[in-house]
């Protein structure tokens, strides 16, 4: 009450944001999106505790089993509960997506720096190389490296770093340049700070919040890259449960279990929605953030 | 103009080349050696000799490579182990269908696109506008192959309107092109979203309003043209991710393409058919990257102004 009392004697003011999630510009698919993560990340974490049985135990009694109580998403085609694997399926894929995304930003990231800031030589090939990777379709890109070498985790985390790099690259390096022609990068120049310490001191900060925005994007999509190479066979490797795998092995059941495909389908795609969802409001965050900074 | 294009067609030749050299070299390093994978497991050394001399493995492989390119240049890509075949007319029956799968997807992902993202764009507050946001963050988020599993499940299977699979006719590509359209819908959305408000908001728009144009002819003719210029990049830069759907919808709908054919290849360890469809693909990737960025280039005057 005495709040509003003195806003209006100083004048029109914009309105008070109240409230936790409203200053700091929390949407709610944002918040919706960290809910679910965090969900899906604990869940993972906990999966010996919760799974309800041995994901590589088979059971020829009970085969393709649809979902009941006692088998809460149902058994695959040598008996072994769904659920269990779903879980255990959700270390792998959340593994290989996360450090994917690591590696991915980061060589991302230096590439775009280097492009941006770095010396002028080495401008035409990075855009050039940025170029090809991302011309080159990535599932023959990892059709063309499993012929070579055999399919395992390492691999596969190789296989995102080399389809998102690029990616992660081309925006860092439309901010890089943009910042590397404003002022204070010049005045930087002027008294002589060295390229590196412009570009981790200087230029990074403005890189960031994109960098987040990417980050569960691509988290989001190395999920989904993941699951498909599982399900064409160039993932990860049977019994290893892995939610493309599940669902390759479940392709032939199609007509009959339907479970056995849907299930861990929905899994992905709840995973990856809840990142996008992170990746949005991120997004339009940052937006309203630069607003508000605009209108004060 | 004519500087700039040759120039860019030089610079893709080169980019061609430099695909070309590296797969062959990363392939024939790491591969191992085809003939005693080839060979019967028992077969004296002699023979084994005798299937290297037949690979031309027995040379170095800067023998090897130098008479891989000589045949290239002139369309042979060596005979594939698995069919016996020259690598090329397996390519070359494969890819029409897969391009004409491809096309498809990208007609109806473009179509779907500048009605909604257009429609998203006019009215903010809309119930396109959340169609549009709905569309783009589920379709981001479901997998090709779950997508086109779901889509066989209930489409060939419950109501049996359309094969599941294989190629049988025109009838074929509606499931795998709506499944592939389906993933390359939301990038585009988003950027046409965005970049249709923002030309919604500039002053040649409004002048256009003054003089009393129809608001559709407004926003699918003038907006449209140079809101398209972002999505166009987008279009060139994600052909990549587009025929890696392609890839991916050809195996789930079992379409004999080249992503089905690659991945026969690669369960039959065959490297000249692995080998010569990354470098055909990658050829076609270039090729389209170089006419997007001329299109470009006629869409915008400004584009061509500058770079003359």
């Amino acid at each position: 009450m005495n709040e509003t009392m003195l806003d209006t004697g100083c004048g029109p003011r914009p309105a008070r944001r109240t409230g936790y999630l409203r200053r700091h510009e929390i949407g709610p698919g944002l918040a919706l999106g960290g809910v679910l993560v965090l969900a899906i990340v604990l869940i993972t974490l906990a999966a010996p505790f919760l799974a309800p049985a041995d994901p590589y135990a088979p059971n020829l009694m009970s085969v393709r089993q649809p979902p009941s109580a006692e088998y809460l998403f149902g058994t695959d085609a040598v008996g072994r509960d769904l659920l269990s694997r779903i879980l255990y399926g959700a270390q792998i894929s959340l593994i290989v997506a996360g450090l994917g995304m690591l590696g991915s930003l980061t060589f991302g990231t230096l590439m775009g720096m280097l492009r941006g800031i770095g010396p002028r030589w080495v401008g035409p090939i990075v855009d050039r190389m940025i170029d090809i990777q991302l011309a080159f379709p990535y599932v023959l890109l990892a059709i063309a490296i499993t012929s070579a070498v055999r399919p395992s985790v390492p691999v596969l985390i190789v296989l995102m770093v080399l389809s998102g790099w690029a990616g992660a690259a081309r925006v860092v390096r439309a901010i890089a340049l943009q910042e590397s022609g404003k002022d204070y990068v010049k005045a930087a120049q002027i008294i002589g700070a060295s390229r590196l310490r412009i570009a981790v001191f200087h230029v990074f900060p403005s890189v960031w919040p994109s960098l987040a925005v990417l980050a569960a994007m691509q988290t989001a999509a190395m999920i989904v890259f993941e699951s498909t190479l599982s399900f064409l066979g160039m993932g990860v490797q049977p019994p290893t449960p892995s939610w493309g795998g599940i669902m390759l092995e479940g392709k032939n059941y199609i007509t009959t279990s339907w479970w056995l495909t849907l299930l861990p389908g929905l899994a992905i795609m709840l995973t990856s929605l809840s990142l996008v969802l992170i990746g949005d409001g991120l997004d339009l965050r940052a937006k309203r953030l630069r607003q508000r900074a605009a209108q004060t | 103009m004519r500087r700039y294009l040759i120039l860019r067609i030089l610079q893709s030749l080169i980019i061609v080349a430099a695909i070309t050299v590296t797969v062959f070299v990363v392939l024939r390093l790491s591969a191992g050696d085809p003939a005693r994978l080839r060979a019967p497991v028992f077969a004296s050394p002699d023979v084994i000799d005798q299937y290297r001399r037949d690979f031309g493995t027995d040379q170095t492989i800067l023998e090897q490579l130098t008479r891989f390119l000589w045949g290239a240049v002139r369309g042979d890509l060596g005979t594939s182990f698995r069919f016996q075949e020259p690598v090329m007319d397996l390519v070359l029956v494969a890819l029409p269908r897969t391009l004409a799968l491809a096309g498809c997807a990208l007609g109806l992902a473009l179509s779907v696109t500048i009605i909604l993202g257009s429609l998203a764009a006019l009215r903010p507050n809309s119930i396109w506008s959340v169609l549009a946001t709905v569309i783009a963050t589920i379709g981001q988020s479901a997998p090709v192959f779950w997508t086109g599993v779901l889509m066989v499940l209930f489409f060939s299977v419950r109501l049996d309107w359309l094969p599941s699979g294989g190629f049988t006719g025109v009838s074929s590509l509606v499931l795998p092109a709506v499944a592939v359209a389906l993933a390359i819908i939301p990038t585009q959305v988003r950027i046409l979203r965005s970049s249709m408000s923002a030309v919604l908001k500039e002053e040649y728009i409004r002048t256009a309003h003054a003089f009393g144009l129809s608001e559709r002819r407004i926003t699918f003719f003038y907006a449209l043209k140079n809101a398209s210029l972002p999505l166009l990049t987008v279009i060139g830069v994600d052909i990549g991710y587009l025929l890696g759907g392609v890839i991916v919808a050809e195996v789930v709908f079992a379409f004999p393409g080249i992503g089905e054919l690659a991945l026969v290849a690669l369960n039959a360890r065959d490297y000249p058919l692995v080998q010569g469809i990354t470098i055909v693909t990658a050829s076609i990737f270039v090729i389209v990257n170089l006419l997007i960025d001329l299109a470009y280039s006629r869409i915008d005057p400004r584009i061509r102004m500058e770079r003359t």
